[in-house]
């Protein structure tokens, strides 16, 4: 009976009673259409799956973080619902820029078959891009680091070019590549290539020596020794460049797709955003947010699976 | 017989302070078969010592010698256990005692290795754990499954570094009488030369033929001793003998001699 309450009387319970209670307040004039039922059905499907977490996932952890979470949005919706058509906000805001989150929900489901098309067009330019950074950054980074030589001064400079913005090169791409795909592939290329480098370079660096030693004495050969002894050693540190690019060819898709491209979800809030639509250009940003979350959730599966060995 | 010779070595020894001499002119030779150790205090050299034997370590002069030829590099002809990432950790057990024997014999099919690393768990008391992950065992078991592949990799010549130096004290007891009765077998097949480099005055005694001692920076040969105790041999019944004792004692007293630079060529017999 005690847990009963200690589950149920959480702030997050009180933020969604507060963000239904929210809605009772009567709209301003003269704003952008707000759907209120769709925010309603948010709230009321997350405080559903909390309920449920709350009270039927064992896990400690998983169910403080899920529940913090959710609580999070509550505050983010409530303050969003009362800055867009509760309020006046201050100083010359134009309302066409702040729809309210019913509206933006509303585009959301309308749009929905369109958004999914996008979403997988830029997957798919990322996931090249990504891809084809990881497949060169890693070797030549393992080569670079064991070469001791060149190992220090080749992390120093993959750090200095890491922190030029591959917005940079646009122009560059432009005119160097074959078609407007190819530059824009080029840009998450290098958006995650310089990070993927430079902890690659630093891991080898790092690897324990007494690892390489005992390497050593069971006489294994160069190929053996880079991609069995080093690359396993250095892959934990390999990670955090591997999570850092990943995160920053999301930050540049819609650099990217501003490129002459012609779908993807970048190329959506670009498009929506150009003609003064923010509804829809929200319902994008929004994707991408839900996007990322999922991919680094995954892509954490992965990590978490490829360095189970370690402690 | 000479398995090993070690002829007029200097080896250099460099951090990031500059460069040291670590050993000065270190002579010696292991016979077939017999169970040496190199014993001093930390930085003494020892280490150095055991990385040329490996052929990690480039002398500056001098050199060792396997069966008449120089070490010029690492071979797999010698196993080596060092006190701390032998076994690489992102390999489960087995498949660390394997990546060896296959380094050390080509021509065994992957099936092959695994049942003959599966064998030499076994042997030093690991079955049931050829899953787990280095992380997964204690010290002592991670020791055990190093000595595993070491022996798996069936050399004639084993190289020690200090093996048991992170070991709580029973265990290290345990894990001594665990490599004698594997080193000594039945007592009949032939037994591998073991040049095994350690601090601890006690546990040379009790497992060695031979101990060399060190001198610190640079390392120089102060004394040998014979062991002549009886084999097989177990702690409990070592402990208690006055040989033991008195060697023991004798050890001690030059170990902590501060003057053991100046004594450095005199031979000490017991």
């Amino acid at each position: 009976m005690k847990m009963i309450f200690k589950r149920l009387f959480i702030i997050p319970n009180a933020l969604f009673a507060v963000l239904i209670l929210v809605q009772l307040l009567p709209d301003k004039p003269y704003r952008i259409k707000d759907y209120p039922l769709y925010t309603i059905g948010l709230a009321v499907a997350l405080e559903v799956i909390l309920l449920s977490v709350s009270f039927f996932v064992k896990k400690e952890r998983f169910r403080r973080v899920f529940t913090d979470v959710v609580g999070v949005i509550f505050v983010f919706l409530i303050f969003w619902v009362l800055a867009t058509i509760k309020f006046d906000l201050p100083g010359n805001a134009k309302q066409a820029v702040f729809p309210p989150p019913g509206a933006v929900l509303d585009r959301f489901v309308l749009d929905f078959g369109q958004i999914l098309i996008n979403v997988k067009d830029s997957l798919a330019l990322i996931f090249k891009g990504y891809l084809i950074a990881v497949v060169i950054a890693i070797p030549l980074g393992l080569f670079l680091g064991w070469n001791t030589r060149i190992g220090d001064a080749a992390g120093y400079i993959a750090k200095f070019l890491s922190s030029i913005s591959p917005i940079v090169y646009i122009p560059y791409a432009i005119v160097l590549l074959p078609t407007f795909h190819h530059a824009s592939v080029f840009v998450i290329v290098l958006a995650s290539f310089w990070p993927i480098l430079a902890s690659t370079v630093s891991g080898v660096l790092n690897v324990e020596k007494p690892i390489v030693d005992s390497a050593k004495t069971l006489c294994v050969g160069r190929f053996t020794m880079l991609f069995q002894i080093i690359l396993p050693a250095a892959l934990p540190h390999i990670f955090i460049g591997c999570n850092q690019g990943l995160s920053v060819s999301f930050i540049l898709l819609v650099s990217a797709e501003m490129i002459g491209a012609r779908s993807g979800l970048g190329y959506y809030v670009n498009n929506y955003a150009n003609f003064g639509n923010y509804t829809n250009a929200l319902a994008g940003v929004f994707t991408i947010g839900i996007v990322v979350t999922a991919i680094t959730f995954l892509f954490n599966l992965l990590q978490r699976y490829l360095v189970r060995w370690k402690q | 017989m000479n398995k090993i010779e070690v002829k007029e070595l200097y080896a250099e020894y460099s951090d990031k302070d500059g460069k040291f001499l670590a050993l000065k002119d270190v002579a010696f030779n292991v016979r077939e078969g017999e169970f040496v150790s190199i014993i001093g205090s930390s930085g003494c050299g020892k280490s150095t010592l055991l990385g040329v034997l490996e052929g990690i370590i480039a002398p500056s002069s001098g050199g060792a010698y396997i069966d008449g030829q120089l070490i010029t590099g690492p071979e797999t002809n010698r196993a080596v256990v060092f006190q701390h990432y032998s076994l690489f950790p992102w390999m489960t057990v087995r498949k660390n005692v394997a990546f060896g024997l296959k380094q050390a014999k080509h021509d065994l099919s992957r099936s092959e290795r695994y049942a003959i690393s599966d064998v030499f768990l076994k042997k030093v008391g690991l079955f049931g754990f050829e899953h787990k992950y280095p992380f997964q065992l204690s010290g002592g078991m991670q020791q055990r499954a190093a000595i595993a592949r070491a022996l798996a990799m069936d050399t004639d010549i084993l190289l020690m570094d200090e093996p048991f130096g992170a070991i709580d004290a029973k265990n290290r007891a345990n894990m001594q009488e665990l490599l004698l009765s594997l080193w000594d077998g039945d007592g009949n097949s032939k037994k591998k030369t073991v040049v095994f480099v350690t601090h601890d005055i006690e546990e040379a005694i009790f497992l060695s033929d031979r101990i060399i001692m060190l001198t610190n920076s640079p390392g120089q040969i102060a004394a040998e001793f014979d062991v002549y105790f009886p084999r097989p041999r177990v702690h409990s019944a070592i402990r208690e003998a006055s040989e033991y004792i008195n060697l023991r004692n004798k050890l001690m007293a030059i170990f902590y001699d501060e003057n053991i630079g100046i004594s450095a060529n005199e031979e000490y017999a017991i």
